[in-house]
């Protein structure tokens, strides 16, 4: 018997394991350090040649019983996490060159959480749900701790590890009791089982679910470990944790929400409205005291994710797609304008040594160019016109007026103050960079950044003007995402 | 005697025999066997180092090994499953965990390749 | 006599539960990471014991095949968790998670 697999279908997926494979081998047989680097470059951009294949082809292809699905949604999220996967390649090609130890290894793990992620845009059940999830984030644990003899980095690693396998227990027992209740692992049918009456301890199913998700994205109050981890790891590592993975985290849960849970939106809506409502304020009021840019770019994500789950929030309300687009939009963007503040603060490092906010002062006068693009990040970041990340938030606002409850309405009303809290730290770094003096003792004539670093920056930088001005090009992706293939 | 016991009874008919064939085995070796006590042959055997005496800690050393053996011996709880359909499954299936037990394999050449099983 | 007894699926996810909650409040009470990392485990058999009995229960094979993948994913989890305590232990002798105090706050 030769069952009918439709290769074509997770031909991304084969690309980026055959990639995986063909990096070991050469780490483990060559002497050439630069040829590992190379060829994870080459699998990434290989890898979305398929993904263009099938976009164009523009058929639904439903595989494993329907566990895994092939669609415009699925399609325009792979090539996100493609895209950010091969940014936070172009960041650490030099930073963990210069280490100069378990290159091979470094890019291998990389990659295998970038399969994870790219496995769980099509992943339509909870087993696949689950394994990839798990996929993502094993991995990310050894990169955590990569700098092994840093007693930071091992804290930072053993914290996230302690709470990542807690949040999968916690997570997998919710999916226990969904699939005894609901008699399947397939969403589909969790969502005809949702139609109906459910019981008590559906509800107790959901949310121990969504627990284990919300420790993922890190959302408040399960996010105590995200500042600590995201200081502790290489801050290329910090990048991809912050975005990839984070965004890895987000697409399973609007997954699950969208394709399963929904018919039930009293078991899922109120736990999101907290999530959202924490993670805006606490991330936002811990991020103004933070003298640390990692730190603050840390809670920054952390109130950014908020903002993310406020679409997830009300989407019970709204009809039609709006939300779920504005959820897929807002990934996109933030993604940008995260991985840019990164970049920034590598290249930054750089020349400061240090990643203190208060060392920054006078470094637009010092290195100019790198600054303004820094710049671009933030203001992006506390959602100033004409940059990407307006839009951003104009969708994110437009669900919440579609939805015109008043708990929509109140949990708008929050998000709206957030936004000007975050504008306060995030211009404050600004005028550090612009008007302060330059702190004593940094160092001015450095040597040139790397190539791969420049060009994250500078690609980052482009995409989020072209989108601040031409927003119908990531809208546009939006609503191709929820066509019907 | 109800059906829910009798279903236990093939158990303990299999434990008596377990411990049967065990007695048997272990009665026949001593029966045979020249008896010449020697101290070293009293002492613990600790996988072929001398041993240490009372609770020590462990070499960090076998942890590598344990590991090995762990990530390999849970892979191969895929295999059951296919082992059992392999005729069903065909040319086809055969393909497949030939691949996968390739990609397993390779995580033991990496291991041989970075020297870890080399005991230093 | 005791044959009117019997034993229904419920007893089993009774069970799991009981598991699952030891498992979560060693997390939270203990604090030798070797041992937070053993109710860890736990309370990831308790999910197993459930799903399988709730696959016996329903007649569907799916919760078993989810069994395996769990399974393999925690020694996946062994495997790195271990690692990184290894890792730790050399820098220092002892593993309490009290210890992590360089990055508080």
């Amino acid at each position: 018997m030769n069952p009918h697999v439709d290769f074509h279908a997770f031909a991304p997926e084969i690309v980026l394991t055959v990639t995986i494979v063909a990096v070991l081998i050469a780490d483990l047989f060559t002497d050439d350090s630069k040829l590992p680097a190379r060829i994870a470059a080459l699998g990434v951009l290989g890898s979305l040649v398929p993904v263009l294949t099938l976009a164009v082809d523009g058929q639904t292809r439903s595989l494993f019983g329907g566990a895994f699905v092939v669609d415009p949604f699925s399609l325009v999220l792979t090539g996100f996490f493609l895209v950010a996967g091969y940014v936070t390649l172009l960041l650490s090609f030099d930073y963990i060159g210069e280490g100069d130890y378990y290159q091979g290894e470094f890019y291998v793990l990389l990659l295998t959480s970038l399969l994870g992620m790219i496995v769980i845009s099509s992943a339509r059940d909870l087993i696949s749900i689950f394994v990839a999830l798990e996929t993502i984030t094993i991995p990310t644990f050894v990169l955590a701790g990569w700098r092994k003899h840093d007693t930071k980095s091992n804290e930072a690693s053993l914290k996230y590890f302690l709470i990542g396998v807690l949040s999968s227990a916690v997570m997998l027992y919710g999916m226990s009791l969904v699939f005894g209740l609901a008699n399947s692992t397939v969403l589909v049918d969790i969502h005809k089982y949702a139609s109906g009456h459910t019981p008590a301890l559906f509800a107790v199913a959901v949310f121990l679910t969504l627990v284990g998700f919300a420790f993922k994205v890190s959302a408040v109050p399960f996010h105590f470990w995200a500042p600590d981890t995201y200081e502790g790891a290489p801050t290329p590592v910090t990048a991809f944790l912050s975005v990839a993975s984070k965004a890895g985290g987000f697409v399973a849960l609007l997954t699950i929400v969208r394709l399963g849970f929904f018919p039930s939106g009293n078991s899922w809506q109120p736990i999101l409205w907290v999530l959202a409502a924490a993670s805006m304020t606490l991330g936002n009021l811990a991020a103004l005291r933070q003298t640390n840019i990692v730190r603050m770019l840390a809670y920054s994500s952390i109130a950014q994710g908020g903002f993310i789950l406020v679409p997830l929030a009300v989407a019970g309300d709204v009809r039609g797609n709006a939300a779920w687009q504005a959820v897929v939009i807002y990934i996109l963007i933030y993604g940008a304008m995260n991985l840019g503040a990164f970049a920034a603060v590598i290249a930054a490092a750089r020349r400061t040594r240090s990643a203190e906010i208060s060392r920054l002062a006078g470094f637009g006068r010092t290195n100019p160019a790198i600054a303004v693009m820094f710049s671009v990040f933030l203001f992006s970041l506390a959602g100033i016109p004409p940059l990407a990340g307006w839009f951003a938030k104009f969708v994110m606002f437009r669900a919440v007026f579609d939805a015109n409850t008043t708990v929509a309405v109140v949990l708008g009303v929050i998000a709206a103050v957030n936004s000007v809290i975050a504008f306060f730290y995030y211009s404050g770094v600004v005028r550090r960079l612009w008007f302060d003096e330059p702190a004593a003792g940094v160092e001015l004539s450095s040597p040139r950044l790397p190539v791969g670093l420049s060009a994250a920056m500078g690609l980052m930088t482009a995409v989020i003007l072209v989108v601040g001005v031409y927003p119908q090009f990531f809208a546009r992706l939006g609503e191709i995402a929820f066509q019907r293939g | 005697m109800t059906e829910f016991y009798r279903q236990y009874l093939s158990v303990a008919v299999l434990i008596g025999a377990a411990a049967l064939m065990f007695g048997a085995m272990l009665g026949a070796g001593r029966l045979l066997r020249p008896n010449r006590p020697q101290p070293e042959k009293f002492i613990t055997y600790e996988a072929g180092s001398d041993p240490v005496g009372g609770w020590g800690q462990s070499n960090v050393r076998y942890y590598v090994y344990a590991l090995l053996f762990v990530m390999f011996d849970v892979e191969a709880v895929f295999i059951f499953p296919w082992a059992v359909n392999l005729k069903s499954l065909g040319v086809y299936g055969l393909i497949e965990m030939a691949v996968f037990i390739i990609v397993l394999t390779l995580g033991l050449v990496y291991a041989w390749r970075k020297g870890v099983l080399r005991w230093a | 006599m005791i044959a009117a007894f019997t034993i229904t699926p419920s007893f089993y996810l009774i069970l799991a539960a009981i598991l699952f909650s030891i498992g979560a409040v060693g997390l939270l009470v203990r604090r030798n990471v070797i041992v937070m990392f053993m109710c860890v485990e736990l309370m990831l058999n308790a999910v197993n014991l459930t799903f399988v009995s709730f696959a016996k229960a329903l007649n569907d094979v799916g919760g078993q095949v989810l069994v395996f993948f769990t399974l393999v994913v925690a020694a996946a989890e062994v495997a790195v968790g271990l690692g990184i305590i290894v890792a730790i232990f050399r820098r220092r002798r002892d593993a309490t998670a009290d210890d992590l105090r360089t990055l508080e706050g």
